[in-house]
C-alpha cells in the first residue's frame, strides 16, 4: 500500500472528528461563529494538504522548490502524531476554557450569596 | 468598587461618595467587592456604610469588577459606576458621569484622566497612553484612557458586558467586548488625585508589559476559544 494512502487513511478520521466537533459545538451554541469558521478552515486546510500531498510534493520537486526525499514511513507516523496532538490540544483547550468560565461564574455567585448570608451586604 | 487591601482609605472614599450623592435624588447603593484583602478593608467599608461582597478567592481587579456588575445586573440597577478604591477619583466626577450617561448617548462612559493629565507623572502618562494605543491596535477601540477605573455603565451595558480576563487587562478587554456588542463608548474628562498612597498602590509601569502580553494572548485565544 502506498505510504501516501496510509497517511490519508490514518489521519482523515481525526480531521473529520475535528470538523464534526466544530460543527456540533457551533450548532449547540457552545461556540462563536468566528471560532467555528476558524476551526473549519484549520481542519479543511489539513484535509486538503493530506489529500493532495503527493501532487503537491511532485509539483514542488519538479519546480526545484524542494529537494527533500519522498515521504518515508517514519514521516507518516510523525505527521499522524502531530495531527493527533493538535486534535487533543484543541479539545483540551475547549474543555479548560469552559471549566474556567463555569468556575468564575460559580465563584461570583457564591461570593454574592455568602456575603448576603453573612450579612456583609 | 473593587478593593484589595485598602483599609487605610476606603472609608474616606465611601464617605465622600455618600456626601456627594446625599440629597441628589438618586436611589443608590455603594458596593465594595473585597478581593480577599488581608487587612481590615471589609470591616472599614462596612462601618462606613457600604455593602460588601467578599470574594472567596483573590481574582484581581477584573474579577472583582465583574462580580460587582453582576450584582448590579441581578438587582436590576438602571446604572452602575465603578471607581478605584484608592481614592484617586473624585466623587463629583462619578456624579457628573452619571448625569452624562443619563442623557442617553452612551452605554459605557469612561472617565479619562488623560484628556487633562495635569498632576499625572510623565511615566504614568506614557504608560497609559501606550496601553491605549495597544488597545486600539489589538481591538480597534480608540479612547484616550483605556485603563481608567472610573466607568459608568448603562442598563444595556450591564445586561450584555462580560469579559474573560481578571487582572488589570480587563479594562482594555471590556472596551473590546463593548465594541463587539455595539455599545456606545464615550469619554469624559476627570481629574485624578495622586496622593503618596495612591501612587504607591497604583500599577507599576512594568506591569504594562504583563497587561500587553495578556491582551495579545486573549486576542489569539479568541480564535480558538469557545
Amino acid at each position: 500500500m502506498s505510504r501516501y494512502l496510509i497517511l490519508v487513511i490514518l489521519n482523515i478520521p481525526l480531521i473529520l472528528a475535528g470538523i464534526i466537533n466544530s460543527l456540533v459545538g457551533y450548532k449547540l451554541g457552545r461556540m462563536t461563529r468566528g471560532r467555528f469558521i476558524f476551526g473549519l478552515v484549520f481542519w479543511l486546510i489539513l484535509l486538503f494538504g493530506l489529500i493532495f500531498v503527493k501532487p503537491i510534493y511532485t509539483f514542488l520537486f519538479s519546480n526545484n522548490l524542494t529537494k527533500t526525499e519522498p515521504l518515508s514511513l517514519f514521516d507518516v507516523i510523525q505527521i499522524t502524531g502531530i495531527i493527533f496532538t493538535l486534535f487533543i490540544a484543541n479539545k483540551a483547550f475547549g474543555k479548560a476554557d469552559l471549566l474556567e468560565r463555569r468556575f468564575n461564574d460559580l465563584h461570583q455567585e457564591l461570593s454574592i450569596r455568602l456575603s448576603k448570608e453573612k450579612g456583609d451586604e | 468598587m473593587p478593593a484589595y487591601n485598602e483599609a487605610a482609605v476606603i472609608a474616606d472614599v465611601i464617605n465622600q461618595l455618600r456626601q456627594t450623592f446625599r440629597g441628589r435624588g438618586y436611589e443608590h447603593e455603594i458596593i465594595v467587592i473585597d478581593d480577599c484583602s488581608i487587612d481590615n478593608t471589609c470591616e472599614a467599608a462596612k462601618s462606613a456604610g457600604a455593602k460588601v461582597i467578599r470574594h472567596i478567592l483573590n481574582t484581581g481587579s477584573g474579577g472583582s469588577t465583574a462580580t460587582g456588575l453582576i450584582y448590579a445586573q441581578k438587582n436590576n440597577f438602571d446604572l452602575a459606576a465603578t471607581l478605584d478604591a484608592d481614592g484617586q477619583h473624585l466623587a463629583e466626577d462619578v456624579l457628573r458621569g452619571i448625569k452624562l450617561i443619563q442623557k442617553n448617548d452612551s452605554d459605557l462612559l469612561i472617565g479619562s484622566r488623560l484628556i487633562d493629565s495635569q498632576g499625572m507623572s510623565k511615566v504614568k502618562r506614557i504608560g497609559n497612553k501606550g496601553l491605549s494605543i495597544i488597545t486600539f491596535i489589538l481591538f480597534g477601540v480608540k479612547v484616550t484612557d483605556s485603563q481608567s477605573g472610573l466607568r459608568i455603565f448603562s442598563k444595556a451595558a450591564l445586561d450584555s458586558l462580560k469579559w474573560r480576563t481578571h487582572g488589570y487587562e480587563f479594562a482594555s478587554e471590556m472596551l473590546w467586548r463593548a465594541k463587539q456588542r455595539k455599545l456606545r463608548i464615550n469619554e469624559f474628562p476627570i481629574k485624578a488625585i495622586y496622593t503618596e498612597y495612591s501612587t504607591a498602590k497604583g500599577q507599576n509601569n512594568w506591569n504594562a508589559f504583563n497587561i500587553i502580553k495578556s491582551l495579545i494572548k486573549r486576542r489569539i485565544v479568541e480564535l480558538f476559544g469557545e
